[in-house]
């Protein structure tokens, strides 16, 4: 089997060995010039390439810088319209409820970080290495750049203090036994809080757009303003102490429990965030009591009862036909008009009542899994009720957040709900089942030949068309079906070939120890399958977070949107489009680097090509 | 059947048999794959405790036969019947079956992504339903069994073959299984490792479990098995005693098999 290759073999050696090993001779570090000669010139074609290469770099930057610093470019129109590329319209009295998302994503992130305890030393030759570097990068960017005298030695004086420090460290760092090391997150911690610190300190000026009857650009010398820098500041403060909060409760609980808690607030973090918080829905106390709180209360009653019965293992096959009715239950109640909430509900409690048999087991077992099922119920019912409630946010036009982040909120619900259909049609494909097998195909097919643009249009013009009585969908809420059923059909494509990866050995030997086809594959397959599709799958989920832009097709006013046309479109800014398009460059890379970045974190942690 | 007892035994196998239950029955099971036939009417009994080795050429069928028992391969004809459960495509007969009968790969086929414990308490767990304490204790006791315990909390890829293969049998004695099958667990492992597997299938043949082992381990043939069974071209050619079997086989081809290989 290919998972005990050559890679295992190295890897038994050297767990059990019990000879003290030597290590191996250090390889000599070549003087700059030779490295150069042996890595740069080393054979004529190699060097005309290095030669052609430099010109066309040392060209392209200087284009750039010249583009960057030349006196007509409108940059204060990102600076003015920060708030407009971030957020849209939502209203400036009410941008607290935004902090207090930035807030709560930082804390979740801050103690993610602890319990899962991210972060790497460091050695300080290596942070020195890399800052003589950067040091020397922007002594040749300076030079290139169409800086005024005064500013080029400023900024000389500046690159060659970074160079300085950097040569410092590098020769104090030691090596060996004496090397130094630095936490990456100190690091990350002193990066943000120069950021921070930065904006208190350094005059960027302050920007703002006055919406008044004659509409007004103020632009005045000093540091940007206090609603900008001190939030920000507050954001460090909250993820430090959430960092700090999370190693307390790192060491005083038990890891997995945290982890479990952690990734179930992760997920419940979008919908969260976005309906109950941003979207402040205006509870019509009288409804929720006479309707809401009844509906909540008779299907957490009889779910309960159900499933505590569903999970015994005397109930045997007669429980898996009942799970089946209520799921056709569940079906038929789309036949005739009834509340929306009465028919999720019963979906759910199929759900749930299908998969008991695989939970089934102890009084335990049997009471954390109706727990389980109270607690989305619970969430569910309140989700649902929230979004039928109206806002007291009022928007003109549209949905009520924009920019930058209605991109995040499509593409973080577009990956969170497309990777588990994406595994429903994976297993659908390859199951034996006849029907699963050529429903999925089609569908995997079908929308793989349509063009996402069309799925778009379809789900924003025609589907509220097709909709039963009584069914109101909001656009935003259909585009993202859409982009959902979408997504899901390229993931599916990309588990499968995970789960091609994992061999018949691995089913027979799970099938040997008498697991179910449903255990199989949740212990053993998909596990194993999911390892391998770590790649793809993240591949994918970056052009999804790209993919979002064609949103503005359909009139949404995503981040490209409103940097392509929302602000230059603005007397004051007349043709500012490559301005803030090169602003928003900057915004797509960070997020896509970082899931690139989180990728790589996640096969090494799962060990992927090692065990 | 009892001709094990009335041989001068060679090792293990002085148990009186005569009066054990049947635990696996075979009648006439035959397949096929595509045109070629792997089983031509196989027939046999093998009663409880008994220790039954199959012996034979490669592509003789002896794999195919011993993973049909626990329907990881499905026979076209004839019945076979493992612990009065015939097996037929009803799917609760064949989880009966499964957890009554653990199996060991050539290729050993651990759970890559757990550790050791997890790997042989997660069947007992989610099979068995048992407690994850109670299972993870019996996991640990097992482990020691085959002599690994230091090695629960590794990842298989860290262990060496022979590792491996012990925490395999580990894995299938954690289902408390009434009958053993062993596919030419010793074939992928270099020669030094083969001994430590073989020294715990003797220890669990001594404990009295039913075992069926494909091998080609003649040692472990001579000393362990009760009854020795011959295959050829899908079909059982010859049945016997250890002592039987290599001092004076009747049939021509098992004396050319035994002439090649000793």
């Amino acid at each position: 089997m290919a998972g005990f290759g050559i890679g295992s073999e190295i890897a038994s050696v050297a767990a059990t060995a019990t000879v003290p090993i030597t290590a191996p001779p250090e390889t000599p570090k070549l003087p700059p010039r030779e490295w150069v000669k042996a890595n740069l010139f080393s054979s004529p074609f190699n060097s005309v390439l290095t030669v052609v290469s430099t010109a066309i770099l040392l060209t392209l930057s200087w284009n750039l810088l010249k583009f960057i610093f030349n006196p007509i470019r409108q940059w204060n129109a990102s600076a003015t319209n920060l708030r407009l590329l971030m957020t849209r319209a939502y209203p400036e009295e009410q941008y607290l409820r935004i902090w207090v998302c930035v807030a709560i994503i930082l804390t979740l992130a801050g103690s993610s970080m602890a319990v899962w305890r991210t972060g790497s030393a460091m050695p300080v030759t290596g942070l020195g290495r890399k800052l003589l570097a950067t040091g020397a990068l922007l002594v040749l960017l300076v030079l290139l750049a169409p800086f005024s005298a005064g500013a080029t030695v400023q900024w000389l004086l500046a690159a060659l203090v970074v160079a300085a420090v950097g040569e410092a460290l590098r020769r104090t760092g030691g090596r060996g036994e004496t090397e130094r090391t630095v936490s990456t997150l100190t690091l990350q911690v002193v990066a943000l809080a120069g950021l921070v610190a930065s904006l208190w300190v350094i005059p960027f000026g302050h920007h703002s757009y006055i919406p008044k009857r004659i509409p007004q650009v103020m632009h005045e010398p000093g540091t940007v303003a206090l609603s900008t820098k001190l939030p920000w500041t507050i954001m460090l403060v909250v993820v430090v102490a959430a960092y700090f909060g999370g190693v307390l409760l790192r060491d005083r609980l038990a890891e997995n429990a945290l982890r479990v808690t952690l990734v179930v607030l992760w997920l419940l973090a979008p919908p969260v965030l976005v309906y109950l918080i941003l979207r402040d829905p205006d509870f019509d106390m009288g409804h929720v009591i006479g309707t809401d709180i009844p509906i909540f209360l008779a299907y957490a009653v009889l779910g309960s009862t159900l499933l505590l019965w569903l999970t015994r293992p005397s109930t045997g096959e007669i429980g898996r036909i009942v799970a089946a009715l209520v799921l056709l239950a569940g079906f038929a109640t789309f036949l005739s008009p009834m509340r929306m909430v009465l028919r999720l509900d019963l979906l759910l409690l199929a759900t749930f009542a299908l998969a008991a048999p695989t939970f089934a087991g102890g009084l335990r077992a049997r009471k954390r899994y109706t727990g389980a099922w109270l607690v989305l119920l619970g969430v569910m019912s309140w989700l649902i009720t929230s979004i039928n409630t109206a806002s007291t946010v009022r928007v003109p036009g549209g949905f009520f957040i924009g920019g930058l982040a209605i991109t995040l909120m499509v593409a973080i619900f577009t990956i969170v709900l497309s990777v588990p259909l994406g595994i429903a049609l994976a297993l659908a494909r390859t199951s034996t089942m006849p029907i699963f097998r050529l429903l999925a195909t089609w569908f995997i097919e079908f929308v793989r030949g349509v063009p996402l643009i069309t799925i778009l249009i379809f789900f924003s013009i025609m589907l509220p068309l097709f909709l039963p009585r009584g069914m109101h969908l909001g656009e935003v809420a259909a585009v993202i079906i859409g982009f959902v059923l979408f997504s899901a059909a390229y993931m599916a494509e990309n588990i499968r070939g995970g789960l091609q990866s994992v061999t018949r050995g691995q089913h027979e030997a799970a099938e040997a120890v008498g697991m179910t086809t449903a255990q199989k594959t949740v212990f053993i397959v998909l596990p194993q399958a999911l390892r391998v599709a770590i790649p793809p799958l993240v591949g994918h989920c970056i052009g999804v977070f790209k993919e979002t832009s064609l949103l503005a097709i359909i009139g949404v006013f995503d981040l490209l949107y409103m940097a392509r046309y929302v602000v230059p479109g603005q007397t004051e800014f007349m043709g500012s489009a490559r301005e803030s398009i090169l602003f928003v460059i900057p915004i797509y890379w960070i997020v896509c680097s970082r899931m690139s970045k989180a990728s790589q974190r996640i096969e090494q942690r799962t060990g992927l090509g090692e065990r | 059947m009892s001709d094990a007892t009335a041989t001068e035994p060679t090792g293990g196998h002085t148990k009186d048999l005569s009066r054990a239950r049947d635990m696996i029955l075979c009648e006439d099971v035959s397949k096929w794959y595509g045109d070629f036939q792997a089983l031509d009417k196989v027939s046999a009994t093998i009663k409880e405790q008994e220790v039954v080795v199959v012996l034979g050429p490669s592509g003789g069928g002896k794999s195919t036969w011993i993973r049909c028992i626990n329907r990881l391969e499905i026979h076209q004809e004839g019945r076979i019947i493992v612990d009065d459960v015939e097996l037929t495509n009803d799917l609760r007969n064949i989880e009966q079956v499964r957890s009554e009968v653990g199996m060991v790969f050539q290729q050993f086929n651990l759970f890559p992504h757990l550790k050791v414990i997890d790997n042989v308490s997660l069947a007992p767990i989610w099979v068995r339903k048992k407690p994850r304490a109670e299972a993870e204790e019996q996991a640990m006791a097992l482990l020691e069994r085959v002599g690994i315990p230091e090695q629960a909390h590794k990842y298989p890829g860290q262990l060496s073959g022979g590792q491996q293969q012990r925490v395999a049998i580990a894995r299938a004695l954690a289902m408390e299984p009434k009958i053993m099958l062993f596919d030419e667990v010793t074939s992928a492992l270099d020669p030094e490792m083969v001994k430590e597997v073989l020294d715990i299938m003797k220890a669990l043949a001594l404990s009295g479990m039913t075992m069926m082992v494909v091998t080609h381990e003649m040692g472990f043939a001579k000393e362990v098995a009760d009854r020795i069974m011959f295959m050829e071209e899908g079909q059982i050619v010859e049945v016997g005693t250890p002592t039987h079997f290599f001092e004076n086989p009747t049939e021509d081809r098992t004396k050319l098999f035994l002439s090649q290989i000793l």
